[in-house]
């Protein structure tokens, strides 16, 4: 039953960061793939602050999200000033500096990371009220997601990614909206992150690496980019699939590299056969102004 | 420690070992300038060259020179397949440049789990060893590798130029480059361009594998993190520049070795980064450099 208990909370969590990056790589066209570094600065920040200073657990998950926010602001305010193809390899150079910068330090736990992380409600309740905690989590994001995309502000944010000339000639501030949708899903990756090392109570930085961000991608894609529940259920599609190949007993130095294939595999299965994904929205393909040439 | 010897020391092993990333900056950066497309599939195309050369020589028995060959059959067949079946339909159904982008990383990332399945995730090398018979010139090392390694690279970019320059699909190449629609209006045909492009990149992508793996080992996720060097020096040296990207290759290369003297080892990789995002923001067009003075021809 742990294990089942284990997976329901691990697609809880990747609905959460699927539906984040969402908001900023499909709703917000901010082509950045460092969405992990943030679930990971999440994580690293409320399992020290939890472990190392006592802080407790509700309070350094908290601060974990601001934290994950704070640095989201950090990089997003130099690097929102380039767009397309040159923010996608900015947020890599940001994503692998910051893994490096981690694995050194020590009081991270350099690359063995962090363990013996205090847990979180599952001593006291039990599994069930934490898989409770991560799904309501989970929709509670989702449905954050459908009711920005259909605001106000929303609508600004579709403006300024279709046509961000146009919505800064209309007197709109299109740092401010790139800034704060970077901020938000950022903050909500950390949550995620934050949620994940309290449970599980082991972090290490290679979690967060380029794999990590084509795992993301690749349930954003599948499930279909700008629509509230195409992540959703690339996530859920996503997690269930890999697990369906650990039943085959195979070595692990067969599964890892058989995972990866299916993942891989189905993002160009789909970007050639099914562009839009699981759950289309309109014009996925086309260009949206932002960027330079494209093939 | 910081005496001219071990300076000189750094400076040379620093040039020997920057041809392959040369290489890699070179195939890259014309990639860009021609096909307008940040390549990062170029990482796939350099596990084929790497392992296809390994499985030659570890389970064939096959020579030094027939493995490059075949090597380079492979890799260059493998860049016709992604310009044709890939970036084409990609173009032909106008897709955002985040959608080109994302295709070459997942490519990039699918032929790594191929080469994960077939050989594992311990590191390879091309031959059986790495060690290379070393001689004294003065107080300076250099290794039996260190000069045919220099003299391959400057051999292609000679190569390359003399290419660019004097014949008429390399002048095709430039055109296209320039103004894609205005070189179709000219009778210029522009996907025959990019296919031979993508070729010509990977018989550099080819050649500075092979150079790399009988000097390092190679997993099967190395070459995208070695992609990001060629990255950088490619928005270094300025994007729609060729040379800028290899001489910006051999620049890094410097830095990164002589850095050693002053940062630990494990810092490097950071160091890089940092160099990587600090570029890219507030230098996308690359550092200035001297234009060419153009003087009317009278």
């Amino acid at each position: 039953m742990d294990y089942v208990y284990s997976i329901i909370i691990l697609i809880g969590l990747f609905v959460i960061l699927a539906s984040s990056f969402n908001l900023i790589i499909g709703y917000g066209g901010l082509i950045s793939i460092a969405h992990p570094i943030f679930y990971g600065l999440g994580a690293y920040t409320s399992a020290l602050l939890a472990r190392d200073l006592g802080v407790p657990v509700p309070l350094s998950i908290l601060l974990g999200t601001l934290f994950a926010m704070l640095l989201s602001v950090a990089m997003a305010l130099p690097a929102l000033r380039i767009s397309g193809d040159y923010l996608l390899i900015a947020s890599i150079g940001f994503q692998l500096g910051m893994i490096e910068l981690i694995k050194n330090l020590r009081f991270t736990g350099g690359a063995s990371g962090v363990s013996g992380i205090p847990a979180f409600l599952v001593p006291t309740f039990g599994r069930g009220i934490y898989v409770a905690l991560v799904s309501g989590v989970a929709l509670g994001v989702v449905l954050l997601v459908r009711w920005i995309a259909h605001s106000d502000y929303g609508r600004a944010i579709s403006a300024m990614r279709d046509d961000e000339v146009a919505f800064a000639a209309l007197g709109r501030d299109a740092k401010w909206i790139k800034v704060s949708i970077f901020a938000l899903g950022s903050a909500i990756a950390g949550l995620a992150g934050a949620l994940y090392a309290h449970y599980f109570r082991f972090v290490t930085s290679e979690q967060f690496e380029i794999l990590m961000s084509s795992t993301i991608l690749t349930m954003v894609v599948v499930g279909g980019l700008k629509t509230p529940w195409g992540p959703v259920i690339g996530a859920i599609l996503l997690q269930i699939l890999p697990q369906a190949i650990t039943f085959l007993n195979l070595p692990p130095v067969l599964l890892g590299p058989l995972q990866g294939l299916l993942f891989t595999g189905l993002v160009l299965i789909f970007m050639f056969l099914r562009p839009g994904g699981l759950v289309r929205a309109s014009s996925t393909w086309r260009a949206t102004g932002s960027g330079h040439g494209g093939a | 420690m910081f005496n001219l010897t071990t300076l000189a020391q750094i400076l040379w092993t620093s040039l020997a070992t920057s041809s392959y990333y040369v290489m890699f900056a070179v195939a890259f950066a014309l990639v860009l300038k021609v096909n307008g497309v940040f390549n990062f599939a170029q990482a796939g195309l350099m596990t084929i060259a790497f392992y296809t050369a390994h499985a030659l020589v570890a389970g064939f028995a096959a020579g030094g020179a027939t493995a490059f060959l075949i090597a380079l059959g492979a890799t260059m067949g493998c860049a016709w397949g992604l310009e044709g079946f890939g970036f084409a339909t990609l173009r032909r159904n106008q897709a955002s440049p985040m959608f080109v982008f994302i295709f070459t990383i997942v490519a990039s990332e699918f032929i790594a789990y191929c080469a994960m399945l077939l050989f594992g995730t311990w590191p390879k090398t091309i031959f059986p060893q790495l060690f290379w018979p070393v001689r004294l010139v003065g107080d300076i090392a250099i290794s039996a590798w260190d000069l045919p390694a220099i003299g391959a690279t400057l051999l292609m970019l000679l190569a390359l130029w003399l290419f660019l320059r004097f014949t008429r699909w390399g002048q095709f190449m430039l055109a296209v480059a320039d103004n894609a629609s205005l070189a179709e209006l000219y009778g210029i045909n522009r996907r025959q361009v990019y296919t031979l492009t993508m070729l010509i990149a990977a018989v550099f992508v080819t050649a500075g594998m092979f150079l790399y793996g009988t000097r390092a080992q190679v997993q099967p996720l190395s070459s995208l993190e070695m992609m990001l060097f060629a990255t950088l020096a490619t928005i270094l040296g300025g994007i729609g520049r060729i040379w800028g990207a290899a001489l910006a290759a051999v620049l890094l290369g410097v830095l990164q070795n002589s850095s050693i003297l002053v940062i630990p080892s494990e810092w490097q990789g950071f160091l890089l980064y940092v160099v990587l995002f600090v570029t890219i923001i507030f230098f996308p067009q690359g550092i200035g450099m001297p234009g060419r003075i153009r003087r009317l021809a009278r």
